[in-house]
């Protein structure tokens, strides 16, 4: 698996594009300062509303209107987010693939997508009985939490992947080789 | 809700004391700016930042750097709230999210905002220290510490007063020009900060 | 109209008059900073890449 993901990135690494990107002026700066503002737009709104169903903020504000209406902007920020993410790993595909941070922010951004889906369904199905109450349902306010946790940690390890403390070419534990899937003799730095 | 009257406000400025103090300071900067004063003071500022690397913060900034990367993640989630609740807030005041009550979105968007606000500053001022010498010599920084007085002050004296009464007593292109111009200066802020990490 | 009445109306204009000459003053400064800012990064990739 760990040789598979390795032979994409390397095709990856090798087009044009990638490297048009990589040693650009300013596209790879661009492309990270609006990867990371974008976080306002998504993160900024996510974290409003899982703030409102745990009660810690906009008490007065109907919990589900809030979030039906900051829906629609906050998916715009996550495709963006999505977007601009994929250009950066395009850009620097290998290291980004053997990154131990990378892949636990990956593992996580599904772990939050998941909940994120489970969250929506039980609110829709429990629509308006609770919306005017400070706080919501346990399962719900479990949710908010699970989702302010992790995606805290997600831009915590993006912040990481830049720190080279990890990096396979530098001697690592049987663990953290295994996790960051390197490969003896194959990394691109 | 009124805010404070005309006769608890500086009558020395005249009538429209709020204006004066604005137009004030706006002049100020320009003359701080232009006139000679940000240039001798700035030598003076260098002291200061080397004894900033050598505070606790500093030390422990400089020292490790994963600890110094842990409240860049802060700062940066941080920032994420902050500036969710001024697009929020200001999404509102533009027209956006019209069925959301107004009067408890700009309240609760405040109350998100101060405390967004702090966790920037402390998690700020921790990592500048771990880089005070570094970020003296850089313009970028300059301009972001500028663009962050202007915000804030403008958040709490200026956009705040207004907002505290009666939304609906306000010219609506007022409060139009008010929210642009909040989103304009937060999310300067928030790409002055991001370039500083490219210098 | 009531003493009180204006008084609200003399800080309403005051608050309204200060946010407009304050948010004008930044509206104005980032479109002017902006244009200058994209002129030269303009110029920049021009000398660069021809």
């Amino acid at each position: 698996m760990n040789q598979l993901i390795y032979d994409i990135a390397v095709w990856l690494d090798d087009t044009a594009w990638s490297t048009a990107i990589h040693e650009s002026y300013y596209l790879y700066n661009w492309i990270e300062a609006t990867h990371v503002l974008t976080l306002m737009l998504s993160l900024g709104i996510l974290f409003l509303i899982d703030m409102r169903m745990l009660g810690w903020a906009l008490p007065n504000v109907p919990a589900t209107r809030l979030a039906e209406k900051l829906n629609a902007p906050m998916l715009v920020g996550f495709v963006v987010m999505f977007i601009t993410g994929i250009l950066l790993f395009y850009a620097v595909p290998v290291r980004s693939a053997q990154s131990l941070w990378f892949r636990i922010k990956m593992v996580l951004l599904v772990v939050c997508a998941v909940n994120a889906y489970l969250f929506h369904k039980r609110m829709t199905q429990s629509l308006a009985s609770w919306e005017n109450e400070p706080k919501a349902p346990s399962a719900l306010r479990r949710g908010a939490a699970i989702s302010l946790a992790f995606w805290t940690v997600i831009v915590v390890c993006g912040r990481f992947i830049a720190y080279d403390w990890y990096d396979c070419d530098y001697g690592q534990t049987d663990l953290v080789r295994a996790l960051a899937g390197c490969i003896d003799g194959q990394t691109r730095f | 809700m009124n805010s404070s009257s005309v006769s608890s406000r500086f009558t020395v400025l005249g009538p429209y004391p709020r204006t004066a103090v604005a137009v004030l300071l706006l002049g100020a900067a320009l003359l701080f700016s232009f006139g000679g004063m940000r240039t001798s003071l700035y030598p003076e500022l260098l002291s200061v930042f080397e004894w900033m690397e050598t505070t606790w913060f500093g030390y422990v900034g400089k020292t490790w750097g994963g600890a110094f990367a842990l409240v860049q993640g802060g700062h940066l989630v941080s920032l994420g709230v902050l500036g969710g609740s001024v697009l929020f807030s200001d999404g509102r005041l533009l027209g956006l999210f019209s069925s959301l009550p107004i009067r408890d979105v700009i309240d609760g968007a405040h109350k998100v905002f101060v405390g967004a606000l702090i966790v920037v500053v402390a998690t700020g001022v921790f990592m500048v220290c771990g880089v005070a010498v570094k970020v003296y010599y850089l313009p970028v920084f300059w301009y972001k510490m500028l663009t962050l007085t202007v915000g804030v002050l403008f958040a709490f004296f200026v956009r705040k007063p207004l907002l505290d009464r009666n939304i609906d007593q306000v010219n609506p292109w007022v409060v139009r020009l008010v929210a642009v111009s909040s989103v304009m200066v937060w999310f300067t802020v928030a790409a002055t900060g991001r370039w500083i990490g490219f210098s | 109209m009531s003493d009180q009445q204006k008084e609200t109306d003399k800080t309403l204009r005051d608050d309204t008059l200060a946010a407009v000459v304050v948010s004008g003053s930044i509206v104005t400064f980032f479109i002017v900073y902006w244009f200058f800012e994209i002129q030269s990064v303009r110029e920049l990739l021009e000398m660069a890449y021809g």
